[in-house]
């Protein structure tokens, strides 16, 4: 391990994705979410075409320098020190210039209240929980289970079945995906 | 599965996935099939009618035509055998009959084998030739292979491929069939069947004598618990076509029609002929269900009165163990109590058989033990579940559970962190025992038997032979090993017999004494004394002998596996040259039709789409537990056909439109086409895991308050066709066909 600040990152290896959805349920299920709400989502492109079909698994990517961070007009983004960015609903205006920042799609709105308006945005915290005080009842109602402060894998990667999706300061997982790219072919 | 899922990972160079969907019904299974591919770089050859997950991970995809298993396998043999590539040495030594399915490879061609299974013949050359020269190889399959008319053959046919090149018994080679659920392997080792006592004992006199006896109880009154004594040796409905036993429309054979059911465990409405299960469910005087969650069979029916939902407590609510796929036994402990009024399963049993009258004998080998090399009652109130698997132990001795005593079972669970997850091997104090003594394990020093019928591994290490099973000889063969296949370690030099109470002295070279062979039980299978187990120790011998594996089954209709056309069959040139089996009359005790359903009409002119059932991986079995849940239910919120485009646009049909599918047995389901390229134009292909909806008729209303689940819909099981196998009635859920009408 490095003797750097750790950076975390996510990474899903696509040779191993089987869109099962098991992240994006477990994720649900950990965070307590309202059906609609995908702070993960599983994607195929390709389905059917022989050759040419790939799943994965996506969420917040967590970026080093997120554009979601910089459009927001309230500011109500913060980057951990470990890298891990989340952002603070009370702040929140629901306006959604996040959204269109986000290459990823990360940024999640309630689909109910009046008029379909959007409200305070969620989105995947690497089960970081928010600014509320660490696993106080806020901070669960608001941004669900804070896991990383009990010491324990986000819960997407820890119920991952293929080992596709990793999770870790940045330089574990590529460590762990090298290994399995080096040591192809060369045995159990 | 003859070998297990680290074995692969470790071991294998080639991986021939077969009529099973890992990626969506059993995702960790996949992990390791990627992992092989990532270390080993083995081969993965997916076949199957539908370009699955699991196709998409695979390096050579093969789109077979449904039921047409026989037929690919023959083509593979063909080749192999042409190239002389098989296994001369193994097949001389271990193997009796191949010169049948030699001359019947031989009229396999590629260009036939092409013709039939609708797979190019350049790519069947290929796969072979990868196979042929991959090893070790692996062979994986699962309910694509065994729900067939023709499942019987189709799950024999590929074991003779991997005697042919010599897999059997090696790491990384073997039969990997994967089980879908929590305990499958457990619950048919148990026998939770019509035709078996527990430990695939059958049910012939000799059977149910060794189980008076392990029981406790006499047999005379087990005798009387029958209307009369020749039920007792005859086997029972089907869960396949029970529902005939009430329907009585087919001739059945019983000594009542069925008038009460009692479902615990099972979901029924993800059984074929789902129409045929909510007429007979109709007809009932008495339904009772005992579940977690609401079973839908409550909910299919119409019925008003004489139902009974049971609240049945969940695994986390219980202890015991539960069998994995590759045998090991695992050990699980109690959550929490039951919750709210839910009982656990056996205590639903208890009252029940306290009710009936037979509580005490129901328990009473529980309560019993081996001493002084008899088995007697030793206390007189028994502890759950100890005294349960040691009685499954002591009896069980034909899978050789001699070795799951509780004890063993808790501290493998306890001690997870000690066994290498590739060899199942133990370390530090666990060293010397594989994980969850994967049976056999035929005593308590038994280590469990990781890979079946290795020969270079010592008996007591969890080495063997094939078993001895089918007599010593036939048609003037001797049915043995060869002299040159010796079991290391073995004092036997070469194949020899069964242990009976009559060859032992002669077969381990042994002079009994005059006690022993008073206490001893006739043969290795019935021995309560263990002195053929203790005799089989101490010569490396494994008790069901070291014997040849047989290709032909001179009982079965088709003594060799043949290609015999789906009874619903796309393909009407080919059921005249390759027809099904004539009619059958009583199995388990109902009639099933064969040749007459085929050749009633030429199916395909009405009915031109082959319709292919599958399961997604959010949901499992009927899906009744999983569609309770709002996330789950979220990914497939209602049921839906996978339609190719070409094929849909043929009917009008735009992506997500509703159309109705009719089967041959005039019944129909109305479900939402969804585009896919998974499928060809020739095909359909739907998931069975939905009720709650009957041919357009919405059952909402018979959930009981609170318990209708998020998503309901039509069963693809409402339109699979009829058929059955010929050998086990196992449904024909794969191969059949449908018309296709825009809603």
């Amino acid at each position: 391990m490095s003797n750097e600040q750790a950076r975390m990152k996510f990474f899903c290896d696509n040779d191993r994705c089987i869109e099962c959805f098991g992240c994006t349920v477990a994720c649900a299920e950990a965070h307590e979410l309202p059906v609609g709400i995908s702070r993960r989502k599983v994607i195929t492109l390709f389905e059917g075409i022989e050759g040419k079909e790939y799943s994965t698994s996506i969420s917040c990517m967590h970026c080093t320098d997120a554009p979601c961070e910089r459009v927001c007009p309230v500011d109500c983004f913060y980057v951990r020190e470990d890298g891990i960015v989340l952002h603070d609903k009370t702040k929140c205006i629901g306006c959604g210039y996040c959204l269109y920042a986000c290459p990823f799609g990360a940024p999640q709105f309630p689909r109910d209240g009046a008029f379909g308006t959007k409200g305070a945005m969620d989105k995947c915290t690497m089960c970081a929980g928010g600014p509320e005080e660490t696993n106080s009842p806020e901070e669960r109602k608001l941004y669900g289970h804070n896991r990383i402060a009990e010491g324990k894998v986000p819960i997407c990667a820890a119920v991952c079945a293929t080992n596709a999706l990793l999770v870790g300061d940045a330089e574990e997982v590529s460590a762990i995906y090298r290994k399995r790219v080096s040591t192809r072919g060369k045995g159990a | 599965m003859t070998n297990h899922f680290g074995d692969v990972v470790a071991h294998s160079k080639a991986m021939l996935v077969i009529g099973a969907n890992s990626a969506a019904a059993n995702p960790i299974g996949m992990k390791h099939f990627l992992q092989a591919k990532d270390r080993n770089n083995a081969q993965l050859i997916v076949v199957d009618p539908v370009f699955t997950k699991t196709a998409a991970k695979a390096d050579h995809y093969l789109r077979i035509r449904t039921g047409t298993d026989v037929a690919f396998v023959y083509g593979l043999l063909h080749i192999i055998f042409a190239n002389g590539w098989e296994d001369k040495d193994f097949i001389e030594s271990r193997v009796y009959g191949m010169d049948e399915i030699k001359a019947e490879a031989k009229k396999w061609t590629p260009e036939v084998t092409a013709d039939v299974t609708g797979i190019p013949a350049s790519q069947i050359i290929q796969v072979a030739t990868l196979l042929a020269k991959s090893k070790p190889m692996t062979v994986v399959w699962a309910l694509g292979i065994t729900q067939h008319s023709t499942g019987t053959s189709n799950t024999r046919i590929l074991p003779i491929l991997q005697l042919v090149l010599g897999n059997m018994g090696k790491k990384g080679g073997g039969c990997n069939i994967i089980r879908g659920h929590d305990n499958v392997q457990g619950s048919t080792d148990m026998c939770c069947l019509a035709d078996s006592l527990p430990g695939y004992y059958g049910l012939a006199k000799g059977a149910w004598e060794y189980f008076a006896k392990s029981w406790g109880v006499d047999f005379k009154w087990l005798e009387d618990r029958f209307a009369a004594p020749e039920w007792m040796n005859a086997k029972g409905f089907s869960l396949a076509k029970w529902w005939q036993g009430v329907l009585q429309e087919e001739q059945t054979y019983s000594s009542s029609p069925i008038r009460a059911l009692w479902v615990q465990g099972n979901g029924i409405t993800s059984m074929s002929q789902t129409a045929k299960i909510q007429e007979a469910l109709d007809k009932l005087d008495l339904l009772v269900i005992a579940e977690p969650f609401v079973n839908e069979a409550a909910v299919i029916t119409s019925k008003k009165d004489n139902v009974y939902i049971l609240p049945v407590a969940t695994q986390f609510e219980t202890e015991g163990s539960v069998t994995a796929t590759n045998r090991s036994s695992q050990w699980r402990t109690k959550v929490v109590d039951p919750l709210y009024e839910s009982k656990t399963d056996h205590d639903v049993m208890f009252e029940f058989a306290k009710k009936f009258g037979f509580y005490e004998q129901y328990t009473r080998a529980m309560t019993m033990a081996v001493k002084d090399r008899e088995l007697a009652v030793v206390k007189n109130d028994f502890s759950w579940p100890d005294d349960a698997c040691s009685e499954i132990g002591r009896t069980l001795k034909t899978i050789g559970l001699g070795g799951w005593t509780p004890d063993r079972l808790r501290k493998h669970q306890e001690n997870w962190h000690m066994f290498d997850p590739l060899s199942l091997e133990g370390m530090g104090p666990m060293k010397g025992e594989y994980y969850g003594l994967p049976w056999p394990s035929w005593d308590a020093e038994h280590p469990g038997s990781p890979i079946l019928y290795d020969t270079e591994t010592p008996v007591n290490l969890g080495g063997m032979g094939f078993r001895n099973r089918f007599g010593l000889e036939h048609e003037g063969v001797s049915q043995l090993a060869a002299d040159a296949v010796t079991v290391k370690g073995s004092n036997v030099k070469g194949g020899y017999p069964e242990i009976t109470k009559e060859n032992i002295e002669q077969v381990l070279g042994i002079q009994l004494t005059a006690a022993e062979k008073e206490k001893m039980g006739a043969n290795w299978k019935v021995d309560h004394s263990g002195i053929i187990q203790e005799k089989c120790r101490k010569a490396g011998v494994a008790p069901y002998g070291n014997a040849r594996a047989r290709t032909i089954v001179w009982t079965f209709p088709d003594p060799i596996p043949l290609h015999r056309e789906p009874l619903h069959s796309s393909r009407p040139d080919l059921v005249q040259k390759y027809p099904t089996y004539e009619d059958q009359k009583n199995n388990f005790r109902v009639d099933v039709k064969f040749i007459s359903e085929q050749q009633a009409q030429e199916w395909v002119k009405d009915f031109p789409t082959m319709l292919v059932t599958l399961r997604v991986v959010n949901l499992s079995g009927a899906g009744m537990l999983e569609r309770t849940s709002k996330y789950l239910s979220h990914i497939t919120p209602e049921m839906f056909a996978n339609i190719h485009p070409d094929l849909a646009l043929q009917y009008g049909l735009r992506d997500g439109d509703m159309m109705w599918l009719h089967a041959p047995q005039g019944t129909k389901i109305k479900v939402k086409a969804q585009y896919s390229k998974t499928v060809t134009p020739d095909r359909i292909a739907l998931p069975y895991n939905f009720a709650g909806v009957m041919q357009g008729v919405d059952m909402s209303e018979n959930y009981p308050e609170g318990t209708r689940p998020y998503a309901i819909g039509e069963s693809s099981n409402t339109i699979t066709n009829y058929g059955f196998d010929i050998i086990t009635q196992i449904p024909e859920f794969n191969a059949g066909l449908c018309r296709i009408e825009k809603a």
